[in-house]
């Protein structure tokens, strides 16, 4: 709750910051100030001491896992900021602005965490994808800009409809939008029911990107300005998983046998689609648009599983995948050329970047010692332990194999290709990237430093 | 942890650091320096080995245990040290020994570039910490770290001179032979963890001897073959003995360190700390008994014709050490440590006297064009005698006593061994003095080049041999048999706390054998072996063996052409059936397999990016259609 309040007081301060700082400096200081008090208090709560008591009649819910979950995606997004704040300059003129819609969504991302409400699920989507819709068209001029946010506008209508539809038929089974009071026969649910419950399900793969619900997924990724694909690649994807995982543990989990088999389906068609496709992309902003969307095949699976493994393992999952493609992001925004090629050399330029790089990647790929390695074991044992989807486990790791293909064409490109990859980082960059590789690094030694404080 | 050998970490950590130390700074510090730090590194592990030494005679025997070096599920594998009566005296060895050779090398190696100075230093103090490991573990695990690291070490050391193509297959030769043993050593250790649970030698040999390890017959047999086998690797018995020979390619007093001191003495410790296991398997020990003998015998056959110098003091320590293994095998494992350590002293010397000739010929090592070499190198001459009258047993020096004991045991378990191991005593005495007059003795067969140079080495040369010289004499006291003298045989009192089987050991040999009866056997092999060196020294100084050998004397020459029968036996076959297996399976098969999915994941991908056609009209209706399907699945056909 104190994060909540805090966020949408802080987007209402950024507006104004546009117009009372003159300097663009001291924007992106208030920002990444205010989203570090936002951190804290954040962590505060999660230490046991609320700010506000407000009375939001058993609507919302923070326990442990929301408000754990909610630390690591201001955590995230502060290291976004940190690392890419500066490059939002290219994008356009209105620089506070983008801010304060991404304190507008983080106000979308809380309320998605700690929904009890099919409302507050419905409010806390909508207020994320409308700032969305907006950031990826925010480079004006762009044709393939605007182009992308017209098309993630157009089919993400299509999707609220289905998932107003299907909150509309639970209602009408369940005669309440609160989670807590669903009674769902265990066996034999309704056609109502049931109908509801795909009709969620076809809209939250939607929002997540899994096929094949995933088809404005590249084209919005790649039209939309570089540092704002990071942001919606990473945070906003992590927190839609964790609301579809509360929607499906907590409003459906009764009758999991109707949705289980749909989930792993779903899932080995979006690891399919999402790594196949990426081995023949040219450019390595769009092969990151389909590893995002292999990323959230292995999410995936975490929904399937639905154990206490697949808990854990999703906030390790959102943390490393997070942190690794924002700093993958980061490096991408200061090239020029978004090939392959254009990677060429880096590694003679930049050693301590592509060395950071280097295990960014690594960490995706799912290497050991890498968080990435100890994530992807944690959803492939979460589904060991159904005892069911043995063949979603194999399926898994053999497209974990294909995406090392793509991720280590960029390691390639860096250090075995001549070319001049030129950059200038500043000295603070450096840091930021190597700070984020050693925590890389360590989540994948001790991932209970993580994990423990959703018991302690 | 109160106990005050809980320091003995410090003996392997000064060798390490002095690892580190000239392994870093090699290319910036003086090779006085790098001198400096690398013998000083050892004097310091051997005056700390030297207080451990005194700890454990006054009766402090410790097992410190650091941290868990391997936890998983119910197994625990501590990094622990064992000091015990077995390990001080090996410490003592290693890092006395060890630190003569250091100091010889500083002036040996002096013309080395500064680089390879102290590329020299750092693996020669890589091996005494790892040779250190090996003798102070507590367990199995450690020693096979220190097994493999002195392995690593030997590899890197014969290999040395690297430029030269033949000695880095020496090298090789080395370290694939050595790793033949080292999987029998593994399977061992598996063997002992999967039956017993553990690998420390507290937990398992104390068990073992009560019977309530968990071990049967079969499996006792299993692990001491098994472990025997390691040991035949590293210690150069048949089958696997021909690295040794070959691994004189390396600096001399990296042979005299490694490949006669030290690291080849390892098999030996190994069964000596694994005796109580030993003890319980008559036909192991059987086995090692013959395996030792014939080593013994075919080793000093071969040493009767090779003619570089460091050949024959080669096949001499392969040869020596299958003696040691007959004192295992005979169960007289006291009387195989005792000549372990005189062993030590006098082919320590020996190697190191023939590095001191090998300098002075400026890098001959062919004693046909050597003789003479007493008139030129006094010191040298004489320290190189007393070397070969002590491996030869004349009575007063240290090789008397250790042989007199291993051959007293053979003759309790069997005059036949005794008789060959007599044999081979003669052959010994016989090559040894074969040598030592062929270069020392008669007139100067080299150029005039040569003798112009001739000199005595300088003192960092000759201060070792001296020091090793009178070791081999006075080595031997610690050992003085019963027969002689009633109480003397200190190390016998010493080590029996580790020697679990006393029954079967030496150290009651005099039970078994009468005084008179000893008198009589030390009478007979002394009379022989003395007219046995009488005749090859007036031989060999007045008409030195240089012709081309003929007949049996070709064979020998050759080394009973086992190289050559292991080349055709093994080598070829293993390489035609790579060849094989290259062309028939791995280039169509498997790399068709693998080039294959690469290529269809790439067919597929370039198939599927079709899909993403841009069209939104179209993106929806590929959804639509997809949720109808999943519609029309869930209620018309999942019912």
């Amino acid at each position: 709750m104190n994060a909540l309040i805090l966020s949408a007081v802080l987007g209402v301060i950024m507006m104004f910051s546009g117009i009372l700082l003159k300097q663009k400096s001291a924007v992106r200081g208030v920002a990444i100030t205010g989203l570090a008090a936002l951190l804290l208090v954040n962590i505060l709560e999660l230490r046991g001491i609320h700010f506000f008591k407000i009375d939001v009649a058993g609507m919302m819910y923070f326990d442990r896992f929301a408000l754990l979950f909610i630390s690591i995606a201001l955590f995230a997004t502060l290291v976004y900021f940190i690392l890419s704040a500066k490059d939002m300059e290219k994008v356009g003129a209105d620089y506070a602005e983008y801010f304060a819609l991404i304190f507008f969504i983080i106000c979308g991302i809380i309320l998605v965490a700690s929904f009890k409400s099919l409302l507050i699920l419905f409010l806390g989507i909508e207020i994320i994808s409308i700032p969305l819709y907006i950031l990826t068209g925010a480079d004006k001029r762009n044709l393939k800009g605007n182009e992308g946010s017209l098309k993630y506008f157009l089919m993400g209508a299509f999707s609220t409809g289905l998932m107003l539809m299907g909150i509309a038929l639970i209602y009408g089974a369940a005669g309440t939008f609160d989670v807590e009071k669903m009674k769902f026969a265990i066996e034999t649910p309704a056609v109502l029911p049931v109908t509801g419950m795909l009709l969620l399900l076809f809209s939250m793969s939607f929002k997540v990107s899994a096929a094949p619900f995933h088809f404005w997924t590249p084209d919005v990724y790649d039209g939309a300005p570089t540092v704002f694909t990071s942001f919606m690649a990473t945070v906003v994807k992590a927190a839609v998983f964790i609301g579809f995982i509360r929607l499906f543990d907590e409003t459906f989990g009764t009758f999991q046998v109707k949705w289980q088999m749909w989930l792993a389906v779903i899932a080995a068609v979006t690891l399919f689609i999402g790594n196949i496709t990426a081995v023949f992309q040219q450019s390595v902003k769009r092969m990151l648009a389909y590893s995002s969307i292999a990323q959230a095949g292995f999410m995936l699976l975490a929904v399937y599983a639905m154990n206490t493994s697949a808990k854990e393992g999703i906030l390790l999952y959102a943390a490393a995948y997070s942190l690794a493609t924002i700093g993958i992001f980061s490096v991408l925004n200061k090239l020029n050329d978004y090939t392959f090629e254009g990677f060429n050399g880096l590694a003679k330029q930049q050693p301590v970047v592509a060395g950071a790089l280097t295990i960014f990647l690594l960490s995706l790929a799912g290497i050991p010692l890498t968080a990435g390695f100890l994530a992807k074991f944690f959803m492939l044992k979460s589904v060991i332990d159904t005892g069911t989807g043995l063949w979603l486990v194999i399926f898994a790791v053999l497209m974990a194999a294909v995406s090392v293909y793509y991720y280590f064409r960029v390691i390639q490109a860096m250090y075995f290709k001549e070319g001049k990859a030129d950059i200038t980082v500043t000295g603070r960059f450096k840091w930021a990237l190597v700070t984020i590789a050693a925590l890389i690094i360590i989540l994948g030694t001790f991932p209970n430093i993580l994990i423990n404080w959703l018991y302690f | 942890m109160n106990n005050v050998l809980h320091l003995a970490y410090l003996v392997p950590l000064f060798p390490l650091l002095g690892f580190l130390i000239n392994g870093l700074g090699r290319k910036s510090m003086s090779k006085s320096l790098i001198g400096i730090v690398g013998s000083g590194a050892i004097l310091a592990s051997f005056i700390v080995s030297v207080w451990i030494f005194m700890q454990v005679k006054g009766g402090n025997t410790f097992t410190a245990e650091y941290f868990n070096f391997i936890s998983a599920d119910k197994l625990t594998i501590p990094f622990a040290f064992k000091i015990d009566q077995l390990s001080s005296l090996f410490l003592l060895i290693i890092t006395g020994v060890g630190f003569l050779i250091h100091v010889y090398s500083t002036s040996y190696m002096h013309e080395e570039k500064r680089e390879h100075f102290g590329r020299y230093f750092a693996y020669l103090n890589l091996f005494v910490f790892s040779m250190l490991l090996l003798v102070m573990g507590g367990n199995y695990v450690i020693m096979f770290i220190g097994w493999e690291g002195v392995g690593l070490c030997s590899y890197l050391l014969i290999g040395f001179w690297f430029k030269k193509p033949e000695y880095n297959k020496a090298a090789n030769k080395a370290f694939i032979m050595n790793r033949i043993g080292d999987l029998a050593f593994l399977i061992a250790v598996f063997w002992l963890i999967w039956k017993t649970g553990s690998v420390s030698y507290d937990t398992i040999l104390p068990a073992v001897k009560e019977g309530t390890s968990g071990l049967n017959n079969t499996d006792i047999l299993v692990i001491t073959l098994l472990l025997f086998v390691g040991a035949t690797g590293k210690s150069a018995q048949i089958p696997l003995y021909t690295w040794l020979p070959d691994a004189m390619a390396g600096p001399t007093p990296v042979s005299a360190l490694i490949h006669a001191a030290t690291m080849v003495t390892a098999g030996i410790y190994m069964i000596v700390r694994s005796n109580v296991l030993y003890s319980l398997s008559p036909v192991t020990l059987n086995v090692i008994a013959i395996v030792g003998l014939a080593t013994a015998l075919l080793a000093a056959t071969i040493a009767l014709k090779q003619n570089d110098i460091k050949k024959v003091l080669a096949y001499s320590t392969v040869s020596q050490l299958g003696y040691m293994f007959l004192a295992l095998g005979t169960g007289s494992y006291i009387a195989a440590v005792f000549h372990v350590m005189t062993h030590a002293f006098f082919k320590a010397l020996l190697f190191l006297g023939s590095g001191s000739v090998i300098h002075a010929m400026g890098g001959e090592q062919d004693i046909r064009k050597m003789g003479g070499l007493a008139k030129y190198m006094k010191i040298t001459n004489i320290t190189f005698l007393i070397g070969c009258l002590a491996i030869a047993g004349i009575p007063g020096l240290s090789g008397f006593f250790s042989k007199d004991e291993i051959l007293a045991g053979a003759f309790m378990k069997s005059p036949i061994l005794y008789g060959i191991g007599l044999f081979t005593a003669l052959l010994t005495a016989f090559y040894m003095f074969r040598l030592y007059a062929t270069t020392f003795k008669g007139s100067f067969r080299g150029t005039h080049e040569q003798e112009h140079h001739l000199h005595e080495s300088p003192a960092a040369i000759t201060f070792p041999l001296i020091v090793l010289a009178i070791l081999s004499i006075v080595g031997g006291y610690v050992g003085v048999p019963e027969f002689i003298m009633h109480g003397a045989h200190s190390l016998n009192d010493f080590l029996a706390p580790v020697i679990v089987s006393v029954d079967h050991g030496a150290a009651h040999a005099a039970g078994h054998l009468s005084h008179s009866e000893e008198w009589m056997l030390t009478g007979i092999s002394t009379a022989l072996i003395v007219i046995v060196v009488v005749f090859a020294w007036t031989r060999f100084s007045k008409k030195p063996d240089t012709a081309e050998p003929t007949g049996f004397g070709k064979i020998l020459a050759n080394k009973w052409y086992v190289d050559e029968f292991y080349d055709a036996a093994v080598v070829r076959p293993l390489n035609k059936l790579g060849d094989f297996l290259d062309n028939m399976l791995e280039k169509p098969v498997i790399d068709g397999l693998v080039n294959g999915v690469g290529k269809l994941v790439n067919y597929s991908s370039r198939q599927l990016r079709l899909l993403q056609s841009g069209q939104v009209g179209s993106y929806v209706l590929l959804m639509v259609i997809s949720m109808l399907l999943i519609f029309a699945l869930q209620f018309f056909l999942r019912k």
